[in-house]
């Protein structure tokens, strides 16, 4: 299975908004186009230039495998109107009646998905690609689901909030298990002896040697600000290094 | 003092590559009664949102009125959070959402259908909606963009995004019709000594125009997994005196 990164997880926050940014990667199996996950929508427009640049249009997209939905997973779910939309079944049924202090999940989901055309997971790991293994990782959402994809690197787990940063795998312990932290541990244990590249939900992909975090994609962002009504914009730039 | 403007949000005007910003302008007024939210923020404020209200002593049912400037990703997401209120908006803007031009990549297909739960009261033209807090048209940004004036200060959504289109006159960002998008910007600038605009915080009209406050925001960087998080701050302050700083 081909695996490409199209944006990769930003682990930051500011004390204004949250970024959302979460890692949205494209699958291909010679036969098959695969989005994992859909993205927030502030990230609208650069999915689709990530695409482009993959020579595909949202409409090329055969499947949409959505991890959870979270609305910074799931908010761009709609330009995919060509594509099976692939739902954990457990986390579908949960959105008729989403708990109050859940403000992860938009009341208005359903709405989101209208009119696509869903295919309902149930709770079971199974090659469902070839290459490419569905693997229950709840904790961080009620159903959440990830892919265990073997690339010719190895096996890469394509864990999303279940596994939120490198720092997790560091520590052992989920550092956002939203909706039930026993199980997320379990499901964070569960993952990370299920490969050796990690694609976390909110950081860069890794791979995990002895403990030791090696990135292999980096982050490099850029702000511009039109602080002075009368002058030039003010620039600003945060990136990741090489290594860690 | 017609009403009582709290900002529960100061917009910033940023760009960035990679992603859109979208730190749009939230407050909340109090006048003649009602508590009135200008403006509900894109999702990624959520629960910032909550947690600001909480802080004032609200929760979302304590909010009677909800008025949405348009129906952008970044600025009517939250919306469904306010069930009791009656949510204002232009029906024109309604309409237009349904099925938003091709070019146009701030309308959520599926704004409409999430707002479908809610107490929705278009509005056909300009109203007051309480005594000295009136609805402005401001077209031009979307077909129906829409402002409160509250007093001689405007809360204006995008019809004056920032500071800096008010000190042009010109409109930068504009889905609809730039030439109404200009006129909507004079005509916002004209009524209003103070402006809430929808991605910068509140500004003297001017001219010149002239900002209010200081604006900061902080960026935390969790980029090291096993050593120190960084942090970079965002700061615009006024001009403050060389011999006294640092205090």
């Amino acid at each position: 299975m081909r695996l490409d990164l199209l944006i990769p997880g930003l682990s930051a926050k500011t004390d204004h908004f949250l970024f959302g940014i979460c890692t949205l990667v494209l699958l291909r199996d010679g036969k098959r186009t695969i989005l994992f996950d859909a993205g927030a929508y502030r990230v609208r427009g650069a999915l689709i230039a990530a695409l482009q640049s993959h020579g595909l249009a949202p409409d090329d997209i055969d499947v949409v495998y959505m991890s959870h939905l979270h609305w910074d997973h799931v908010e761009n779910v709609d330009l995919f109107r060509s594509a099976d939309i692939y739902v954990s079944r457990r986390e579908y049924e949960y959105t008729a009646a989403i708990a109050p202090s859940d403000w992860g999940t938009p009341p208005f989901v359903r709405e989101m998905l209208a009119g696509l055309r869903l295919v309902l997971l149930d709770d079971r790991e199974e090659e469902i690609f070839p290459g490419a293994r569905t693997i229950s990782l709840p904790g961080h959402s009620i159903g959440l689901q990830g892919l265990v994809v073997d690339t010719e690197q190895g096996k890469a787990v394509l864990a999303a909030d279940a596994l939120w940063s490198a720092r997790d795998a560091v520590r052992g312990k989920p550092d956002l298990a939203f909706y039930d932290f026993d199980q997320g541990l379990a499901s964070l244990t569960r993952l990370l002896n299920a490969g050796t590249i990690f694609y976390p939900g909110h950081d860069r992909p890794f791979r995990l040697e002895n403990g030791h975090v090696t990135y292999l994609a980096q982050n490099a962002y850029r702000l511009r600000v039109a602080f002075q009504p009368y002058g030039d914009d003010l620039e600003y730039a945060f990136a990741t290094e090489r290594g860690a | 003092m017609p009403g009582d403007i709290t900002l529960l949000f100061p917009g910033c005007p940023a760009s960035a590559d990679g992603f859109w910003v979208g730190a749009t302008t939230v407050a909340l007024i109090r006048v003649d009664g009602r508590t009135i939210l200008f403006d509900t923020g894109p999702y990624a404020y959520r629960p910032l949102l909550l947690a600001r209200l909480k802080r004032l002593g609200l929760t979302p049912a304590d909010i009677d009125t909800v008025v949405l400037s348009h129906l952008h990703w970044d600025t009517a997401t939250n919306a469904d959070l306010f069930a009791n209120a009656e949510v204002i908006v232009h029906e024109r803007e309604l309409a237009y959402a349904e099925l938003p031009a091709a070019h146009d990549w701030a309308t959520p297909p599926y704004m409409t259908r999430a707002l479908g739960k809610l107490r929705l009261k278009p509005i056909a033209g300009e109203c007051d909606i309480a005594p000295g807090g009136r609805i402005l048209e401001l077209p031009g940004h979307t077909p129906g963009s829409i402002g409160l004036l509250v007093g001689r200060e405007i809360l204006a959504g995008d019809a004056v995004a920032c500071a800096r289109d008010a000190a042009r006159g010109r409109a930068a960002l504009w889905f609809s019709d730039g030439a109404q998008a200009d006129a909507s910007l004079a005509k916002a600038l004209s009524c209003a000594e103070v402006v809430y605009a929808g991605h910068d915080r509140p500004f003297r009209a001017g001219p010149p125009v002239a900002y209010l406050g200081d604006y900061a925001l902080r960026i935390r960087l969790f980029f090291d997994p096993v050593g120190m998080d960084q942090e970079i701050c965002i700061k615009a302050e006024r001009a403050r005196s060389f011999a006294t700083w640092p205090e």
